[in-house]
């Protein structure tokens, strides 16, 4: 078709249109595959690491050590692989080391970087303290009096996010680390050292049944299933979490985006309505003329696609080690499925394909003389405004231009929307981040330190307040803390959500989190069990307290003690609103008023990079919208730019005229586009709680509104910065040619 | 002389696609003088007025309208002399779909210098009573005489137009002419009509044929016409 050799001809003519448009498809598609690609690459690395090296299903210990002679025994009955896994502590004041015999059978170690221990005299060490603290192979490290070499570093399955003790909730990796040195230097150093249970079940393992037995005769003091252990969660629990996102993304900024695109490509057909009439009064089939500007329609599909697919090969591996920050040094590998890098392509290529064959079908079922003479679609209903007021013109037509042209406005509406509701959602990211951190403590009471003890004590404490803390869990395996205070305990919030005092003596409260992990709410019964001999108890929920942190069961002190079956004075942990002086042997952890404000530093430390990387991909998408729909708004006003140049309009004046109605869209774009992100954020909170068990308030400070608005007033500034030539450019005697009105 | 066009050149495109649309214009026109171009399609004459009105700039040559020469003036005072000193009237009016009659004029009334009365211009071109319609809601004559309000509202020293009856029906066109004489006698204003159509060119002072973008010849009218006497 001789027609077809306008291709290149009107590409190259409206070619600002088809970049624009091809990076908005482009970059918001990178947003999900970026976010896709870590997601996966982390699970499908995690995946083969915990079959490779034999993660546990769970760790255990008992009062009674199993005798070695029944470990077979017991295997063959229940179908499970087991092992004692032996252990020690050692504090060397600067740092905390975590001495093991190497396993045999459960959580194998993967030698990272150097090779394995070969003679008494040298250690293996986590990878992550390696990295963190500049330990290399060679080095020298002591442990217990002793000087060791450091032969390499280590990964292993249980450790992959290395939190010391199973209650923190962020990694350390800069005063604690793992460490394995041969058997033999093992056994000399400490002996037996802790024991440890790990388990593999199999599909014929009725774990209830092991579990029951093992107490029976054993008598279980801890069980941590690997589903609870945030050691081993976390590695899923973070890649489901990009998953998500890239999940969330692409429901909401791609497709705004190709809407939007498919809003302007409508727009640039129907400019073409003489053309379109013009050939089809010369005969031209409706078959051919869809099919002719459907291809048109295609270019920002593939172009736009490819570029994603390109980017998203280059930035894989950069953008998916951003996501690896909490981790151990994993090395999973960051691909681009076949089928995803396919899909990119196709999908907005064929919505453009099909958005601009709509576009002509319904364009040709207009009288061809309304086609020729361009009547078609005008947006005409609304310039009666002002038209009988005494106003300038200029603001007249300013008007008009907003309210006479709805489908214009409104994607002008929706580039300002989408630039500001990306950049909003990630500041939102930020400040609920950070809100977690500044507003977290606050849930829990006004203790400034909380002492988690060693061991369980009797009576009283010197200073503070008592306060038993045990662990529990459900029948879906998910845990939670009970927790017992005095009555007369001053330092934990112990108000309800009703505004009402909790009355410990009387009754049971869960928190917040509780009561959304585990759908139970005031008034129902909830019950739970003892996670060391599966034993059920069934209490009352008297009300809910608010703490979106920690999920917690809350009564008295002795009510606690009861259902533990330990004596009703017992305690083992200390709130208190100063500094004790508790050794560091007799406390497992110090939990402070800031340690939350410090995790949750350290968290955006860790995945600031994303955030930030978001951030700038909103306001690409922010310049390039505006960009893409202001450029359609000035090709669409050719002729009146053209013929105010002729009047003698001034490039300034003309700017003034055609452009400034739309600032006043820049008022309802950016608050509409901060609130949807707001709404967004929510709805990502709410999924949140689901994987990471931690509410996190859905945040947005004022100064984050501020930035979001400057910023997205900048970006729309810079495209009109970019566009003001665009109208300087414009021909008066070209665009007057066909000024027929 | 108030138009001076001395020697003027314009190519467009380069090479084999090069089209020589002014090849030596030499033109004189003295003030409030009606001047008809005439030639075929092709023959530079709109490009001739395009370069008189400050659209486009020369190749080479000059022109001097009232003493000033706006060959090689900068954008800026281009447009300056389109604002203060120029009217335009198209043949297919292009006017600003967006505005009320009232409005296509009044918005020129707003940057003009030393604008006439609008209420005047309406009257006299007998379009008061659609002053708020907008122009799809006009024919092509009423259209027309919005344009030529328009173009007169600032008052110009000159006034280019370009095949201004092309589009309209021998009733409107005459009547649309009327009004143009009636400008030029009542104002004075110097005026150059590009048209195709021979019996316009029994109206005007001065009569310039043009060809292959030279000046085939220029002619004193002396029977000069009224628009209600000529042949349309």
């Amino acid at each position: 078709m001789k027609l077809n050799k306008r291709y290149a001809r009107s590409i190259r003519a409206n070619l600002p249109f088809y970049v624009s448009a091809s990076i908005l498809t482009m970059v918001t598609l990178l947003m999900f595959y970026l976010f896709y690609i870590a997601g996966t690459g982390i699970n499908r690395y995690g995946d083969e690491f915990f079959s490779k090296y034999k993660r546990e299903d769970a760790a255990f210990t008992t009062y009674r050590e199993i005798p070695d002679g029944e470990i077979a025994v017991l295997e063959e009955k229940y179908s499970v692989t087991l092992e004692k896994e032996r252990f020690a502590g050692v504090d060397e004041g600067e740092y905390r080391v975590r001495v093991f015999r190497p396993n045999e059978k459960i959580d194998l170690y993967e030698v990272r970087d150097g090779r394995d221990i070969l003679s008494d005299n040298e250690i293996l060490i986590s990878a992550g303290y390696a990295a963190e603290n500049g330990v290399n192979p060679g080095d020298v490290i002591r442990i217990k009096d002793r000087d060791y070499t450091v032969a390499g570093t280590f990964l292993r399955p249980d450790y992959l996010y290395m939190v010391e003790n199973v209650s923190d909730d962020y990694k350390n990796v800069t005063t604690f680390f793992l460490c394995y040195m041969t058997p033999d230097e093992f056994e000399a150093q400490f002996g037996g050292g802790s024991i440890s249970n790990k388990v593999i079940y199999t599909e014929k393992t009725d774990e209830a049944a092991f579990r029951r037995a093992i107490n029976e005769d054993y008598f279980m003091s801890s069980y941590l299933s690997a589903d609870g252990n945030m050691r081993i969660t976390f590695v899923h629990e973070q890649a489901d979490m990009f998953i998500m996102s890239s999940w969330f993304i692409l429901v909401i900024f791609p497709l705004l985006t190709v809407a939007l695109v498919c809003i302007l490509l409508g727009r640039r057909i129907r400019a073409e309505q003489k053309l379109i009439g013009t050939l089809s009064a010369l005969g031209y089939e409706r078959s051919q003329l869809m099919r002719h500007y459907s291809l048109f329609a295609v270019i920002p599909g593939i172009v736009g696609g490819l570029l994603t697919s390109l980017a998203a090969l280059l930035l894989a591996k950069p953008f998916g080690s951003l996501g690896l920050a909490d981790y151990e040094p994993m090395r999973p590998e960051f691909t681009l499925p076949v089928w995803v890098a396919a899909a990119g392509v196709v999908i907005p290529t064929l919505i453009y394909f099909v958005a601009a064959m709509l576009r002509v079908r319904k364009l040709l079922k207009a009288d061809t003389v309304d086609l020729l003479s361009g009547k078609v679609g005008a947006d005409a209903k609304s310039r009666r405004i002002l038209s009988k007021k005494k106003a300038p013109v200029k603001r007249k037509f300013a008007v008009r231009q907003l309210v006479g042209s709805p489908g214009r406005s409104f994607v002008i509406f929706l580039g300002i929307f989408l630039g500001a509701m990306i950049v909003a959602f990630a500041f939102s990211f930020i400040d609920s981040v950070q809100a977690v951190g500044k507003e977290a403590h606050g849930e829990f009471g006004s203790f400034k330190y909380e002492y988690i003890l060693n061991s369980l004590e009797n009576g009283k404490p010197e200073d503070g307040e008592p306060m038993l803390a045990l662990q529990y869990e459900n029948e879906g395996s998910s845990r939670f803390s009970l927790l017992g205070l005095d009555r007369d305990a001053t330092l934990w919030n112990l108000t309800t959500v009703d505004g009402e005092k909790a009355d410990l003596e009387n009754g049971f409260y869960i928190s917040t989190l509780c009561e959304a992990t585990f759908g139970v709410h005031k008034g129902d019964t909830f019950t739970f069990r003892s996670i060391a001999t599966l034993e059920e108890q069934t209490v009352k929920i008297d009300g809910v307290i608010k703490n979106g942190y920690q999920s917690y069961l809350l009564t008295s002190r002795e009510k606690a003690a009861k259902i533990a079956g330990i004596d009703e004075k017992s305690y083992n942990a200390v709130l208190a609103d100063k500094s004790l002086d508790y050794k560091s042997d007799e406390v497992t952890e110090i939990i402070s008023d800031t340690t939350y404000e410090t995790q949750m530093e350290n968290m955006m430390t860790a995945m600031g990079g994303l955030i930030y990387a978001f951030m700038i991909i909103g306001m690409i998408v922010c310049i390039a919208a505006l960009y893409a729909t202001i450029n359609t708004m000035i090709t669409e006003n050719g002729h009146n730019i053209s013929m105010l140049k002729v009047l003698g309009f001034e490039d300034g004046q003309i700017d003034s005229m055609i452009l400034s109605s739309n600032h006043l869209l820049l008022i309802p774009g950016i608050a509409l586009g901060i609130a949807a992100a707001w709404g967004v954020m929510a709805w990502y909170c709410a999924e949140f709680v689901e994987v990471e068990h931690i509410m996190i308030p859905a945040t947005l400070y004022p100064q984050s509104i501020l930035y979001t608005a400057l910023i997205t007033l900048a970006s729309y500034v810079i495209s009109l910065l970019l566009l003001r030539r665009k109208i300087g450019r414009t021909d008066m005697i070209e665009a007057l040619k066909d000024g027929r009105e | 002389m108030f138009i001076e066009v001395k020697n003027a050149k314009k190519q467009y495109g380069t090479g084999e696609a090069a089209v020589c649309a002014l090849d030596g214009v030499d033109l004189s026109l003295e003030k409030g003088r009606i001047c008809v171009i005439l030639g075929p399609s092709g023959s530079g004459k709109s490009t001739l007025l395009n370069m008189i009105g400050g659209l486009d700039s020369l190749d080479s040559g000059e022109i001097t309208i009232d003493g000033q020469n706006i060959t090689r003036l900068s954008k800026k005072a281009l447009t300056a002399y389109r604002r203060q000193s120029v009217g335009f009237i198209f043949q297919f009016y292009n006017l600003i779909p967006d505005l009320t009659v009232e409005e296509n004029v009044q918005v020129v009334a707003e940057i003009a210098e030393n604008p006439l009365d609008m209420d005047e211009i309406l009257t006299a071109l007998d379009i008061e009573k659609y002053r708020f319609r907008f122009p799809r809601e006009l024919s092509g004559g009423q259209q027309q005489r919005v344009a030529i309000a328009r173009a007169m509202v600032k008052n110009p020293k000159l006034l280019l137009c370009d095949e201004l009856t092309g589009a309209l029906d021998t009733k409107s066109s005459r009547s649309v002419l009327k009004f143009i004489e009636k400008i030029n006698r009542g104002y004075g204003t110097t005026t150059l009509i590009i048209t195709h159509n021979e019996a316009i060119a029994e109206m005007s002072d001065i009569v310039v044929r043009i060809k292959d973008g030279r000046v085939d010849s220029v002619t004193a009218n002396a029977s000069k016409k009224t628009a209600d006497e000529i042949e349309l």
